[in-house]
């Protein structure tokens, strides 16, 4: 009901306001997030998030500029269009670029999450119910202090209007779903989890949940954070490196996704989340990384976390390589950064709400398989060590230097798994790091990330990243303390 | 605003059950952003967002909803009386809550504060003439912001404040100068010498780059780069919650196993101005709490929650039990001796994405950023390229710490992740010896 009062609010109030600017369009955002934490079998957190408002983006003289509002009413509509207005005529005589109206298609359609039964079809005490029970598993053992497992819900529905004829709504159901277990002997304390924090990311309805599966896992998560405990420290040395898929993710999204966002290398976010080492000049060019690196952009998977139709500009999402065969080949930006940077992009053009102007963002962001069994990549090891689940991630602004850390590992030698290590660590530098990639797996994992922050003013917005396991050859690894 | 909070609460009160309590955290703003790059405007937003984080208790449960506002009073008590009826049905499903503690009246108060500020249309022309000359990327934000904590045993807090602020950087090619200018009332001399500063600090980014390679280097570390350092201790390092759950990186502080230097005190200090008087439940703050005190720890944050479920006292520390507005106690170092006395090492304004390596051994590692310098006999020969460093916080402000600066400055909050936010801090710049670097 309360939806359709809005819809209805909506299109009368846009058609008040459609001719009133060179190109005028709105856009609601409406989201429910269930954020639900339980802790050594009890409750933890029960918390919920309703946001609603929306977003005006009028266009003067090949400006954009947007106005926001909670205020969905016809004063608040009229109050935030005027203002919008007002900035952007001020903002357009020192404009960065001006746009033609190319860069907002006349996109019409419909998309929903692929699903069954609608996430708003679970009650608090069935999430309660999943969340207790495999709370309770986790804590196999007094010297696990902490179990906790958490689920966010969310229901997001976002609808488009624009004067040049673009009229969508998307309807997303996604699940992100985290075990955690943090067990201590004396002074050792370890944690381990599902998939590492929140990793655990997926585009789906109620169905998502099995039981049986999560208290499997919880049983291994419990068993690893006390293997923890007495391992020995990942050793500092320079050897072959497998990452799972788990940990790739990462790896995938700071030293891939980051530096081939069209606006930072254009500079808009020069300032806080940082520039690029890719230049204009690298598309079609830069050996990025081994000839085995096959790198797509593809919001269409069914599932992933961050799948649509359309991005918020209006722009239909297609599949496309951002690095083929090694190749750099596209960048990570939308039809605005197509039209100022004259680089092949996608439609990537989002934001966090409805409260926050769209920029260049990542979807899924997914490495392509290779042909080879994980037994097989780790027979082929001299001597290294395979990592499990990102735990720490830091990269420099240009996302050349990276370091990144891991929850659980395995010494290889000789071809097989023997050492347990806690704390693993590595470090390296982009381009010759992804130009060490000798091996991927025949499989892949999906995971993602609910967090992934950037922008002035700043935005928090949700990607997907499938990937294969992938060994590298002559990395420096190190462990803790 | 006040009044419409004022009907707003009482309707939702005036349905409430004889064993039900709630409280309404209030948020709300009207903010103008600007992005700048190129010394020019990349995007405008104008944002007017409320919202009300309503915690409703019953039997030892709580549950805590967010609603948007739309300021149409009917409209907004429809969703969150909805709210409460449902939770009056399904809450009683789940078990009661450790840190569950029944509400209580913490006072009643209303803090209004103004600052006096150009139009935004006004400041867009004077940023652009004033970096005609450079190549900035930056970012403006400004407008009043308002709080309230509101409960159901009578308890009413009302704070409205006004601020603005200017963050920015300017290039040459990959090279940078951060600046930043925010103040209660807007003062174009200061924020015209700023830019100058900026600008200056730009000029000796020119000098042929030196190459310096991994190691451990003495170095002088600017306000703005200790303020960086010091955001990890908000990422759960003095949080009572999750030291007791397992995330420790200062359990040998605490248990005295390790110690800071001496030269090091953390106070949360409320008498900053940077936020509000009360926190997010309506408890009043102290107005000073240390924290480390001459390398030792004195308190946790502690919420009134986490001294519930632990039975420990609270120090009124917010949920999150996040650092709010604090400051680092300045020492000796003159500014005017800081070259001479570093003599030969590195120079840094800015560090950048700084987390955990091994959060049981307190270790971060992170990155230098924006105008760094190598420094002999005293004199800046010329900029570096970025290092990675990899160290422990026990080493940093332990036994490495040669010394802070007389001088510190205040940073105040410039979060705008879905909302604007207050607090902030003030920190010296200090001189670290044989800081590591590992890349």
């Amino acid at each position: 009901m309360q939806t359709e009062i809005n819809q209805n609010l909506f299109a009368s109030e846009f058609k008040k306001y459609k001719s009133e600017a060179d190109f005028v369009a709105f856009k609601t955002i409406s989201e429910k997030n269930r954020d639900y934490t339980v802790r050594n079998g009890k409750p933890d957190q029960f918390y919920e998030s309703n946001d609603s408002g929306l977003l005006i983006e009028v266009m003067l003289n090949g400006h954009i500029g947007y106005g926001a509002t909670s205020e969905f009413t016809s004063e608040g509509v009229q109050r935030t269009f005027h203002q919008a207005l007002e900035m952007t005529r001020a903002a357009e005589k020192n404009s960065v670029f001006k746009f033609t109206q190319a860069i907002r298609p006349p996109s019409k359609g419909y998309y929903e999450t692929s699903r069954t039964r609608k996430l708003d079809s679970l009650s608090l005490s069935e999430i309660y119910d999943f969340l207790k029970k495999t709370s309770l598993a986790l804590k196999t053992n007094d010297k696990i202090i902490s179990a906790t497992s958490d689920v966010m819900l969310i229901e997001t529905t976002q609808n488009y209007l624009s004067s040049a004829g673009a009229e969508f709504t998307q309807e997303f159901d996604i699940i992100v779903n985290s075990m955690q277990a943090t067990a201590r002997d004396g002074a050792e304390t370890q944690t381990r989890s599902l998939h590492g924090g929140r990793g655990n990311c997926v585009q789906a309805g109620a169905d998502f949940f099995n039981l049986d599966q999560a208290l499997q896992d919880c049983e291994q998560i419990s068993k690893e954070a006390l293997e923890l405990l007495t391992a020995e420290n990942c050793p500092a040395e320079t050897c072959d490196v497998i990452l799972a898929p788990d940990q790739m993710l990462l790896q995938i999204h700071e030293s891939i996704g980051h530096p081939l966002e069209l606006d930072r290398i254009l500079g808009d976010e020069r300032n806080f989340a940082g520039w690029s080492f890719v230049e204009a000049a690298d598309f079609g060019k830069l050996q990025y990384g081994s000839k085995m690196m096959n790198v797509v952009f593809d919001p269409t998977v069914v599932g992933e976390m961050a799948s649509y139709k359309f991005d918020e500009a209006g722009n239909p999402a297609q599949k496309k390589y951002l690095i083929k065969d090694g190749i750099l080949q596209t960048g990570l930006g939308s039809l605005e950064s197509q039209m100022r940077s004259k680089i092949s992009g996608v439609a990537n053009s989002r934001s966090s709400s409805w409260n926050r102007a769209p920029i260049d963002r990542m979807a899924n962001i997914n490495l392509e398989g290779g042909d080879k069994t994980i037994e097989q990549m780790i027979e082929s090891v001299e001597r290294g060590v395979i990592m499990f689940a990102n735990r720490s991630w830091s990269i420099d602004d240009y996302r050349r230097k990276f370091q990144f850390g891991c929850e659980y590992a395995r010494l290889i030698e000789n071809g097989k798994l023997t050492k347990i290590l806690k704390n693993p660590n590595y470090r390296g530098v982009t381009v010759p790091f992804w130009n060490s990639l000798t091996a991927l797996s025949n499989t892949t994992e999906t995971y993602g990330s609910p967090y992934c922050g950037k922008g002035e003013p700043s935005q928090v917005i949700r990607v997907g990243h499938a990937s294969p396991y992938a060994l590298f050859k002559n990395i420096e690894v190190f462990g803790g303390g | 605003m006040k009044k419409y909070l004022e009907s707003f609460s009482q309707r939702i009160f005036a349905d409430l059950k004889s064993n039900e309590e709630v409280s309404l955290t209030v948020s709300s703003e009207e903010s103008d952003f600007i992005r700048f790059n190129q010394s020019k405007i990349r995007q405008n937003t104008s944002v007017t967002q409320h919202e009300v984080t309503l915690i409703y208790q019953t039997n030892q449960r709580l549950y805590k909803a967010k609603l948007t506002l739309t300021l149409d009073l009917e409209k907004d008590l429809k969703l969150a009386l909805s709210k409460i009826e449902m939770l009056r049905k399904q809450l009683n499903q789940t078990d009661e809550n450790p840190q569950f503690f029944a509400m209580q009246n913490n006072g009643t108060s209303e803090v209004y504060k103004e600052s006096s500020r150009p139009s935004t249309s006004e400041l867009i022309n004077l940023i652009s003439d004033t970096f005609n000359d450079s190549d900035l990327a930056g970012f403006w934000s400004s407008g009043p912001i308002r709080q309230a904590s509101i409960n159901s045993k009578g308890q009413f807090h009302y704070f409205e404040t006004d601020s603005f602020f200017f963050d920015y950087s300017l290039y040459s090619g990959p090279r940078a100068a951060k600046g930043f200018y925010a103040d209660a009332q807007w003062n174009e001399k200061a924020f015209l010498a700023k830019a100058q500063d900026s600008k200056n600090t730009l000029s000796l980014l020119s000098r042929p780059q030196v190459k310096v390679g991994p190691g451990a280097y003495n170095s002088y570390l600017e306000p703005m780069a200790v303020a960086e350092l010091m955001g990890i201790f908000g990422w759960g390092a003095l949080s009572r919650n999750s030291y007791e759950q397992g995330f420790a990186p200062f359990k040998k502080l605490n248990e005295k196993e390790l110690m800071l230097s001496k030269k090091f005190s953390l106070i949360e200090d409320n008498t900053l101005g940077l936020d509000t008087h009360f926190n997010s439940i309506g408890e009043l703050v102290p107005s000073q709490l240390p924290l480390i005190l001459n390398g030792e720890l004195k308190n946790f944050l502690t919420s009134t929650a986490t001294a519930k479920e632990y039975k420990l006292q609270s120090n009124q520390a917010d949920s999150t039990e996040g650092l709010r507005s604090f400051e680092v106690s300045a020492g000796t170092l003159d500014q005017k001796d800081l070259l001479k006395t570093l003599s030969k090492g590195l120079y840094l304004s800015n560090l950048h994405y700084i987390n955990w390596s091994d959060v049981q051994a307190a270790r971060i590692t992170g990155m230098t950023r924006f105008a760094c310098f190598w420094i002999e006999g005293g004199e800046i020969v010329g900029p570096i390229q970025d290092l990675r460093f990899d160290d422990t916080i026990y080493n940093l402000f332990g036994a490495k710490l040669d010394s802070f600066t007389s001088h510190q400055e205040i940073f105040t909050n410039t979060s705008t992740y879905s909302k604007r936010s207050l607090g902030g801090m003030k920190v010296p710049g200090a001189l670290i010896n044989n800081f590591n670097f590992t890349l």
